[in-house]
């Protein structure tokens, strides 16, 4: 299995220089994006992004085509690019800003025409500080070279963009969370409906959210037509994406491939297979909000819809590998703690939900479990997402709570007996 | 009529206005569904999660908030499925995992929601073993609120009215997730003029006030519905009582006046009515020393005294009085032709308004139809505060704001056009061509306009408002709202038949044309700006009648004093609002010891003096009020009590106010009422007594600057008379500009026209309150 | 006020690059972190001037996200991540380590002001877990051993200017990607080195 490198190949090739304007300009860099915007019109660019059939990288994996297209008629309009990376396994964003941050500011550039938008903002995590750095040093050098500002490439088309720095919460990946950071305010999730970013966003008003990978592959695209990007990967899963595998595996990194192999071909050949040659025991296919797959899984391809009929999610793309004497009961202690401290806590289930969750998971790791715990726990679940069936459904306002809820059905579902076998069994009362 | 829709709720179909949200459209069918953060005032934020309900979709059954989701037409919608009790018995149990459920020690409890619909829907027995989150139990967070953060559930009610509503955010949430809590900034209080609203919004039994805090159990509660007669807003209240002591008043929803909001006057000024200081017997004054006495001696000294109908009598008349009280006071004066049926209402800002035919007047309503609203009155959120709240709907809703100051400077952030400085004087008045201005021009001019108009201070000369009205009723669709901003002043206009101010009193009343002068729940010396001479004017007067609750600085100087019933739940009438909206004054407790109603005392006095006047049944006077009306629009108490959407507007009155003197009146300084001030009934409220205490004067920065003031403190010297005062900081105002509160204790007793010298004391450090 | 001139100019500056004022919330707390290593009661008096809301609003915008400290920092903010990747890789090891090392517990701070320990969520070097950060700083494929000579070295050179490549080289182990490019930037005190905040610095 080999790679496919479109949004990764100018930093491969460049290793010392990809992130400076020269290196990028030297190997066709901008050229896409000025040929746009003195030839095409933004009915050619959206046209393309449909036909390329992309979806959203962010998470959702939504059309971005369609998205576009449904975005509000205003003289304001925004784009927001979603650098705000945090789901536990994922840092591929994290290269694309730091090694290639020219690559992301022309997809922005021809984003920001195609659907007429004159301010952009890039939101990045606050713990990305090297990547933000360079990504604004980017910035200004596009600046100096009027590709952003004023009559962009001397076209009439005008543009700012902002690097917008986070400063620690998880949530704010979460789209209508970071329209409301980027406001100033809590970043809590907004009610969808009414807000909806593409009509209600930033300050109200129409916007545009997508995520670093997906603007990053726009260049790409446009450079080869939407028709070329159709034809990598399977029907659904278009195009390249950048995984980010980590956990067990001998070779963790980031690895751009078309859609479709499985992820047992994919950690055998590129992860180079599972440290001192151990078994799987479980996988993440997705992120930490992802439902887990068995060791005896590894055969389910890694597209999008395969993925989902197996009741997970490709999610953010980030695959973490246990191997088989992982402790999957502090595995998923772990996971559920992350969410009960990223909650926003606005909404009821998931502020005190994942909270308890963590808690009864807690005492029965270190083995002060109760033998209706595992009721508990399940019941718990269900009041946060009932049914506990996949996509979920929810009690409360966004993904997050039930996202906690994953790792605990996974376990309940395949792990069974090692919930169980920390439970003390004779309790005396 | 907006067309409806139907919807299928638990298998019936319902209608609906379309864009209703569910929960409402279900509640307006009968159909409740348990919430906790939604409330129909404040935005919706789905962040409880109680309301769910399954509606059907493409996709099969989806739980939705219900308080989020706005009807659709032929939606289907199941408010009870197994899988809505499932997730409504879920949140229930999430809330109750850290709540304290300490209902036997809580203020909340017997009317909390959080405990009804635990009994209703709660889990039997904890599942949850772990330590509950621990905050310290209730912290102050005013003067007057009290937070317990154990009790509290995160609904956002608190900070979305604070946000939302009043415009003060000093309540927010802190930190996040399970740590959130709901706090304020150290050394920046929760001192909003309208906080009480957040206690009585608050689902639980977190924020409680002081005033009401173990005072009683909703159980053993009397109540009745009244009116406010704080200011001439006149929100809708009821009353709370146990054991014949007023407790707590609550806000009542009446959608087209105070849509369930009070101002903290109205809502904690009534501990008063329990105040030991009460007059409980009539008084009367041998040798410079109060005698008690009965009423039936007085009766007889003053009904001696007024045989003759050539006594000159005079009446000083407050504005604490109900409809009937000014009837039976009215119908009493017209056996002394000497009175020429003249009264003098207690208020220093009164004068002829604008009420003349061709002009029309504006509902509070109005202004959410207006295209522009332009203020000139006195500040609208110290002196008609919840009037202010609805100004600042209406401008979140759309309208243009234009304000004229220096007296609004609190509606300087929300205005689109703030004039003063160069466009209006420091003597207040326009300086620049109205038609000129930038912000008439544009969004007055031809445009359906509301105006909110009255004196900004008492210096203010009637003609300065001419104008601007005049060009108002010539260019624009507009309607006029008459700012006066004392009590029941439009009650006291609209059945008293001639109406003068305070400055009028000062200028014809004397102890020459006076035998007998009634003062009646006025202390006009305490804090009218025409202190000094109404003073020496009453202290010659040989004989004074005062009717009040209290002896102070005013009834002190009465020959003659009747203790009088509170119009505040001590009895029954009517009050007329700024709107002439005529409502309910109801009674709920006992006056003290031998209190009479001033209708009652007046009814008595006249059946001693044997005249014929009829006055002698609150039904009689009611009728007596209204009796130029027809029956059927009439706010007598027959239609008032019917249950009906009967209004009570009564909009072709034409009130007799003849305020005659409007010249020679200037002053140095900008003079105005805060909301609490050194009132009688405010100093012997004690949890807000504190509040109105406070000596201050405001300026700008560069002001204060230009006054050498650096310390916080400063002192106000004039020909003897000394006070002490802090100065606040308020850049609002113009410079120049100094503001100086009447209604503070002493401060009534410069003389404004003259310089009054102002020097720091260097000792403290500057406090930024009031 | 007790911001000094320039800050507040660059506080100006920031507020101009957005929108709405209120945007500017974010930034204009971080700069606050970076003169007091926390968010003073003070700083946010000042940033509620600047931007025209209440004290109490901003501080419920900077009590919601973790890199706004309510309490003073010492001059190394170690942030160990101990999410999921992190956490099958041995972090609970170098979460231990650290806390033996500097003898803190979880958002403590020690009394020569020098470190501020925390266990944090995923920080993005899961490929090179167990990671962490120190002042936003990113080390990755960490050893106990290497880290405790880590907090060594921090302690005895007392580094002004804080550079992941430097770190990286001396006591890192497996990244998550080739780094490539040899940066010589970074940050001081415990804040994001970016030039918006005025706190990049270069190694001499
Ligand atoms: C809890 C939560 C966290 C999320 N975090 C991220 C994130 O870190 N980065 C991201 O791009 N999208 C994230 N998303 C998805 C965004 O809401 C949004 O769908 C995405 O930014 C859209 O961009 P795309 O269409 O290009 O994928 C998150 C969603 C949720 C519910
Ligand atoms: S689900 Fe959790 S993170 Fe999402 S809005 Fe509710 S409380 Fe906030
Ligand atoms: S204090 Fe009361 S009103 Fe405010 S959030 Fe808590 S429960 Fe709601
Ligand atoms: S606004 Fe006026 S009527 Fe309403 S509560 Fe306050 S004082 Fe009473
Ligand atoms: S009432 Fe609907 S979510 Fe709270
Ligand atoms: S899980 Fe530790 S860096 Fe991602």
């Amino acid at each position: 299995m080999k790679e496919t490198l479109l949004l990764t190949k100018h930093m491969r090739e460049n290793p010392e220089d990809s992130h400076l304007i020269d290196s990028y300009e030297k190997n066709g860099g901008y050229e896409t994006a000025r040929k746009t915007l003195i030839n095409g019109s933004p009915e050619n660019v959206l046209e393309e992004i449909k036909v390329s059939n992309i979806r959203g990288r962010g998470g959702a994996g939504f059309p971005t085509g369609v998205k576009w297209g449904f975005l509000a008629e205003n003289e304001d309009r925004y784009l927001v690019i979603n650098a705000d990376e945090s789901e536990p396994g994922t840092f591929k964003d994290r290269i694309l800003l730091e090694r290639d941050p020219h690559q992301l500011i022309e997809g922005i550039i021809i984003t920001c025409f195609a659907a007429n938008i004159e301010n952009a903002f890039i939101y990045i995590r606050g713990e990305y500080a090297k990547p933000a750095r360079r990504v604004q040093d980017a910035v200004d050098q596009a600046y100096q070279k009027g590709y952003l500002g004023k009559n962009i490439f001397n076209s009439e088309m005008n543009l700012d963009l902002v690097v917008h720095l986070g400063a620690g919460a998880y949530i704010c990946g979460e789209e209508t969370a970071l329209l409301n950071s980027l406001e100033g305010r809590r970043g809590e999730p907004r009610l969808k409906p009414p807000y909806f970013p593409a009509v209600k966003g930033l300050y109200m008003k129409p916007t545009l959210v997508n995520n670093v990978e997906t603007i990053s592959s726009v260049p790409w695209i446009m450079e080869n037509t939407g028709k070329e990007y159709n034809k990598l990967g399977v029907e659904g899963s278009t195009g390249t994406r950048i995984f980010s595998l980590s956990g067990h595996v001998n070779n963790p990194g980031n690895y751009e491939i078309e859609m479709g192999s499985s992820f047992g071909e994919f950690v055998e050949s590129l992860g180079n297979g599972i440290r001192n040659n151990k078994k799987v025991k479980a996988y993440i296919p997705g992120g930490a909000s992802a439902p887990w797959f068995r060791g005896d899984q590894l055969d389910i391809k890694m597209t999008i819809d395969d993925v989902a009929n197996n009741n997970s999610m490709l999610g953010s793309g980030a695959v973490v590998m246990m191997d088989e004497d992982t402790n999957l009961v502090n595995a998923a202690k772990s996971i559920v703690s992350f969410f009960a401290h990223e909650s926003c806590g606005q909404c009821t289930p998931c502020r005190e939900g994942t909270t308890w969750l963590e808690m009864i998971l807690d005492r029965v790791a270190s083995g002060r479990g109760r033998a209706s715990d595992i009721d508990l726990l399940l019941d718990v679940c269900d009041n946060i997402s009932p049914g506990l069936s996949w996509p979920p459904k929810m009690t409360t306002i966004c993904p997050l709570g039930p996202s906690a809820v994953s790792p605990i059905t996974s376990l309940m579902n395949d792990f069974r007996e090692e919930v169980e076998s920390l439970i003390p069994t004779k309790v005396l009362l | 009529m907006s067309e409806s829709i139907k919807i299928n709720v638990n298998g019936n179909q319902i209608e609906s206005a379309p864009n209703k949200l569910l929960i409402e459209a279900c509640e307006d069918s009968g159909i409740h569904i348990p919430r906790f953060c939604w409330h129909k005032r404040l935005d919706p934020v789905g962040m409880c999660r109680m309301c769910l309900v399954e509606i059907e979709t493409p996709r099969g059954k989806m739980l939705v908030p219900s308080c989020t989701t706005e009807v659709t037409d032929e939606m289907v919608v199941d408010t009870e499925s197994e899988v809505v009790k499932k997730a409504q018995e879920g949140v229930l149990e999430f809330l109750l995992i850290n709540h304290p459920l300490d209902c036997p020690i809580c203020d909340k409890a017997g009317e909390c929601p959080l405990q009804d619909q635990t009994m209703a829907y709660g889990p039997g027995e904890s599942r949850f073993v772990e330590e509950k989150r621990h905050f310290e139990k209730p912290i102050s967070i005013s003067e007057i609120i009290l937070l317990d953060r154990e009790r509290c559930i995160l609904c956002a009610r608190c900070t979305r009215f604070s946000d939302e509503i009043s415009g003060d955010p000093l309540i927010e949430f802190i930190q996040r997730g399970n740590k959130t809590e709901v706090n304020t900034f150290p050394n920046e209080p929760f001192k909003s003029y309208f906080s009480g609203n957040t206690v009585q919004i608050c689902p639980v039994g977190a924020l409680t006030s002081t005033s009401y805090r173990f005072k009683a159990r909703p159980w053993d509660l009397k109540s009745v519905r009244s009116t406010c007669n704080g200011c001439p807003v006149g929100c809708s209240t009821e009353l709370n009582s146990s054991q014949n002591k007023m407790l707590r008043i609550l806000g009542i929803d009446n959608d087209s006046v105070n849509q369930g909001w009070l101002c903290d006057k109205g809502r904690y000024n009534f501990e008063y009515l329990n105040s030991e200081f009460r007059l409980k017997t009539p008084l009367k004054k041998l040798d410079n020393e109060f005698m008690e006495t009965s009423i039936k001696e007085i009766y007889t000294e003053l009904s001696d005294l007024i045989s003759d109908s050539n006594t000159n009598i005079n009446f000083l008349i407050g504005t604490n009085s109900t409809n009937e009280d000014y009837v039976a006071f009215n119908e009493f004066a017209k056996n002394f032709p000497s009175t020429n049926q003249t009264f003098y209402l207690n208020d220093d800002y009164l004068y002829a308004g604008f009420f003349e035919k061709g002009i029309n007047r504006a509902t509070i309503d109005d202004l959410n139809n207006s295209e522009a609203i332009v203020i000139w009155s006195e500040d609208l959120k110290e002196n008609l505060p919840v009037l202010y709240l609805r100004v600042r709907q209406a401008v979140k809703n759309g309208a243009k704001l234009i304000v004229f100051g220096h007296s609004n400077s609190t509606l300087k952030d929300i205005a689109d056009f703030y004039y003063s400085d160069d466009i209006v004087s420091e003597n207040f008045e326009i300086i620049k061509d109205i038609s000129k201005l930038k912000g008439i021009k544009e969004h007055v001019k031809d445009k359906n306009v509301t105006a909110i108009i009255g004196k900004s201070t008492p210096y203010q000369l009637d003609e300065n408002l001419d104008k601007l009205v005049s060009y108002l009723v010539e260019n624009s669709n507009s309607k006029i709202m008459n700012a006066f901003s004392s009590g029941n002043t439009f009650g006291a206009i609209n059945n008293l038949d001639n109406v003068k101010n305070l400055r009028d009193f000062t200028k014809n009343v004397s102890a020459e044309n006076t035998d007998l002068l009634f003062v009646v729940g006025s202390d006009p010396i305490g804090r009218s700006v025409f202190s000094n001479e109404i003073h020496r004017i009453i202290q010659d007067i040989d004989n004074v009648v005062c009717l009040d609750l209290f002896l102070h600085e005013t009834s002190e100087l009465g020959n003659y004093i009747i203790p009088t019933s509170s119009t505040l739940g001590e009895k029954e009438g009517t009050f007329t609002n700024i709107e002439f909206r005529t409502s309910r004054i109801d009674k709920l407790v006992p006056s003290p010891g031998q209190s009479l109603s001033d209708w009652e005392f007046i009814s008595g006095l006249s059946n001693f003096c044997n005249f014929n006047n009829n006055i002698d049944s609150l039904d009689g006077l009611n009728e007596l009020a209204y009796q130029d009306f027809d029956d059927q629009d009439s706010p007598s108490f027959k239609n008032l009590d019917k249950p009906s959407n009967f209004d009570g507007i009564i909009n072709d009155y034409q009130p007799n106010i003849s305020t005659e003197l409007n010249e020679n009146l200037t002053s140095k300084y900008f003079v105005g009422k805060k909301l609490y001030g050194d009132n009688i009934t405010i100093r012997y409220s004690d949890s807000i007594s504190l509040l109105g205490a406070k000596q201050f004067i405001e300026a700008s920065e560069s002001t204060i600057e230009k006054l050498n003031l650096s310390s916080g403190e400063c002192t106000l010297k004039q020909n003897g008379h000394n006070v002490s005062a802090n100065y606040v900081v308020n850049n609002k105002l113009a410079d120049g500009v100094i503001f100086i509160p009447q209604n503070r204790r002493n401060f009534n007793r410069f003389d404004f026209s003259e310089t009054i010298e102002i020097s720091p004391n260097q000792s403290k450090e500057a406090l930024n309150v009031n | 006020m007790s911001w000094n001139d320039s800050m507040i100019k660059q506080a100006k500056k920031i507020i101009k690059m957005y929108p709405q004022k209120r945007s500017a919330i974010g930034p204009l707390l971080h700069l606050a972190q970076s003169k007091d290593g926390y968010i003073s009661d003070d700083s946010t008096a000042v940033i509620s001037e600047l931007v025209g809301i209440t004290e109490v609003q901003v501080k419920s915008v900077s009590t919601f996200y973790s890199m706004y400290k309510q309490e003073p920092t010492g001059k190394y903010l170690l942030s160990v991540c101990k999410s999921i990747s992190c956490e099958i890789n041995n972090s609970k090891e170098i979460i231990d380590v650290v806390k033996d090392f500097t003898g803190l517990n979880n958002n403590e701070t020690d009394e020569n002001d020098l470190f501020t320990f925390e266990a944090v969520e995923c920080i993005g070097a899961c490929g090179g877990a167990p990671a962490m950060q120190i002042n936003y700083e990113t080390v990755e494929g960490l050893s106990s051993e290497n880290t405790i000579k880590l907090c060594e070295w921090l302690k005895k050179e007392q580094p002004d200017v804080i550079i992941a490549e430097e770190m990286q080289d001396n006591f890192g182990g497996t990244k998550s990607f080739d780094w490539a490019i040899k940066d010589q930037s970074g940050t001081t005190g415990s804040v994001p080195g970016f030039q918006t905040f005025n706190t990049t610095k270069e190694k001499k």
